[in-house]
């Protein structure tokens, strides 16, 4: 009897987890819960630019964010930054009733076993479709990515480190387009054009950025956002 | 010497055509400074269009040191003309006028005679690159402030911090008196040749513009003549916002110059020393 008591209580309990693993939106509230914690941050920032045509050296600054979707990084130069924030998937995925979810299927991201979420946005706007990369033991986000009708692909790869709630390092995926401009304009007469004429094509480039020292919910005022740089 | 290279200078700094160089590099500058002070966005917005398809770029684009670097790259091509315009006429425009005859009757020898409206010369070139620098560097900098520069480049772009970019202007302020100077050698050897003063500053020119052209154009048969332009390594100043740099790229470039300064100073000091002067 204690056997089948026991069996039983397995079998259900498997069950049920299976349920709930493949129940989007329990996978999805829960990041949501993890997030919701988190009304602001600000913390120190380090970016390594690896995007094709473009030599761009590491630089350090300052990054801050607040709910629901104010984001600025502050640089003591020029930097290219991602049109989409890092904290956009999860704004998106806050407004539950924006959008439908869809889970595709497991993927092994490094050692977590993820669920993958298709997000299809319920009206027509900019953004197509929404894939995000989550681990349900943990509720954290470890891949999401965009594609939108203006920016076309954007993936973030996101590393934690333990018990936090907030990643130390993004990686982002973009596509360019091949930078070209009349040699005339550039006055680079000594160049050789490349022999490369497929102007069209798409290439990867790469944004890693790195978070230390995060300070959590210190309620960052507006200003943050809007002052010029000094 | 010193005295025969302060009277040449004096000589330079009394003809009204002197000025026009520094008067050309004043109004150029000052035209591209109020345009992008006025309309600098579009020029980025321009350049940069399929970047910002994708990225946000952030940050002070449009600084002193982004001006200077866009002021540079207008000018750069256009210096030699006014260079040419005033050492051409060094040795031709007196030969016209007759006063060679007289210089040469005066104990110096026609190798001192030579070189000192040489060195008056290159000072020249050095006062109108410092005009350049001072306005294109200074007054941009008081205008639009610091900053990284973006170095443009056909199919690529380079980002320098602005720590990194001051002596940077300063060696290609030094290379572009180097290229320079090849100019004002190259007129001044022409200006032995002939008795007229337009000579020797239209050829100069010439050369320059069909050199700039050769350089420009992508046609294979070309890339064989390139190498031996002046023009090709006069441009070397931008190797310099390369970010490695090629040092051996700028010193070969350097080095190409600096055989062409000598091999025109020879071929000058040889002629203007054998020079039957009947004028």
């Amino acid at each position: 009897m204690k056997q089948k008591i026991f069996f039983s209580a397995i079998v259900l309990m498997i069950f049920s987890v299976q349920l709930m693993a493949q129940n989007p939106k329990q996978l999805i509230a829960a990041v949501n819960k993890k997030f919701n914690s988190v009304q602001d941050y600000s913390a120190d920032l380090k970016m390594d630019f690896n995007i094709p045509s473009v030599n761009i050296q590491t630089i350090k600054g300052k990054v801050f964010f607040k709910k629901p979707n104010k984001f600025r990084v502050r640089t003591h130069g020029i930097v290219f930054l991602p049109k989409e924030n890092p904290a956009y998937a999860l704004t998106l995925l806050a407004d539950t009733n924006s959008y439908t979810a869809l889970i595709n299927g497991e993927e092994k991201i490094g050692n977590c076993v993820c669920k993958v979420v298709n997000v299809i946005p319920n009206k027509d706007g900019d953004m197509i479709l929404g894939k995000f990369w989550i681990d349900a033991k943990t509720a954290l986000v470890m891949r999401s990515q965009l594609t939108t009708k203006s920016n076309g692909t954007i993936q973030m790869d996101n590393t934690y480190e333990e018990n936090n709630l907030l990643p130390s390092k993004i990686l982002f995926t973009v596509d360019i387009a091949k930078f070209k401009i009349p040699k005339a304009l550039a006055v680079d007469i000594n160049s050789k054009s490349s022999t490369n004429k497929s102007y069209n094509t798409k290439t990867a480039g790469f944004i890693t950025l790195n978070f230390s020292n995060y300070k959590v919910n210190q309620k960052l005022q507006d200003a943050v956002f809007t002052e010029e740089e000094k | 010497m010193l005295q025969l290279t302060l009277v040449e200078l004096y000589k330079i700094i009394t003809k009204p055509r002197s000025y026009i160089g520094f008067l050309a590099v004043t109004v150029v500058i000052l035209l591209i400074q109020f345009a992008l002070y006025l309309q600098g966005d579009n020029y980025i917005n321009f350049v940069f269009q399929n970047l910002q398809q994708t990225f946000v770029m952030q940050g002070n684009i449009l600084n002193g040191n982004q001006i200077c670097f866009i002021i540079l790259q207008t000018l750069i091509m256009q210096m030699p003309l006014m260079v040419a315009l005033v050492t051409g006429d060094l040795i031709s425009g007196e030969a016209a006028t007759g006063t060679i005859r007289l210089l040469t009757t005066r104990p110096f020898s026609r190798i001192q005679i030579l070189l000192s409206k040489y060195f008056a010369g290159t000072i020249y070139t050095v006062c109108l690159v410092a005009w350049l620098g001072l306005l294109a560097l200074g007054l941009s900098r008081l205008i639009f402030g610091d900053g990284d520069i973006i170095v443009i480049k056909s199919e690529s772009l380079i980002i320098l911090r602005s720590t990194d970019v001051l002596w940077r202007f300063m060696f290609a302020f030094l290379i572009a008196i180097v290229s320079l100077v090849v100019i004002s050698s190259f007129s001044m050897m022409l200006s032995c040749f002939t008795d007229n003063s337009i000579g020797p500053i239209i050829i100069s020119m010439s050369v320059i513009i069909v050199f700039t052209i050769i350089g420009t154009i992508e046609v294979p048969i070309f890339d064989y003549i390139k190498p031996f332009l002046f023009t090709t390594h006069m441009i070397i100043w931008r190797n310099l916002f390369d970010n490695p740099l090629d040092k051996k790229q700028i010193m070969e470039s350097l080095s190409v110059l600096v055989f062409h300064i000598a091999a025109f100073l020879g071929i000058s000091l040889y002629h203007f020393n054998n020079k039957d002067i009947q004028s």
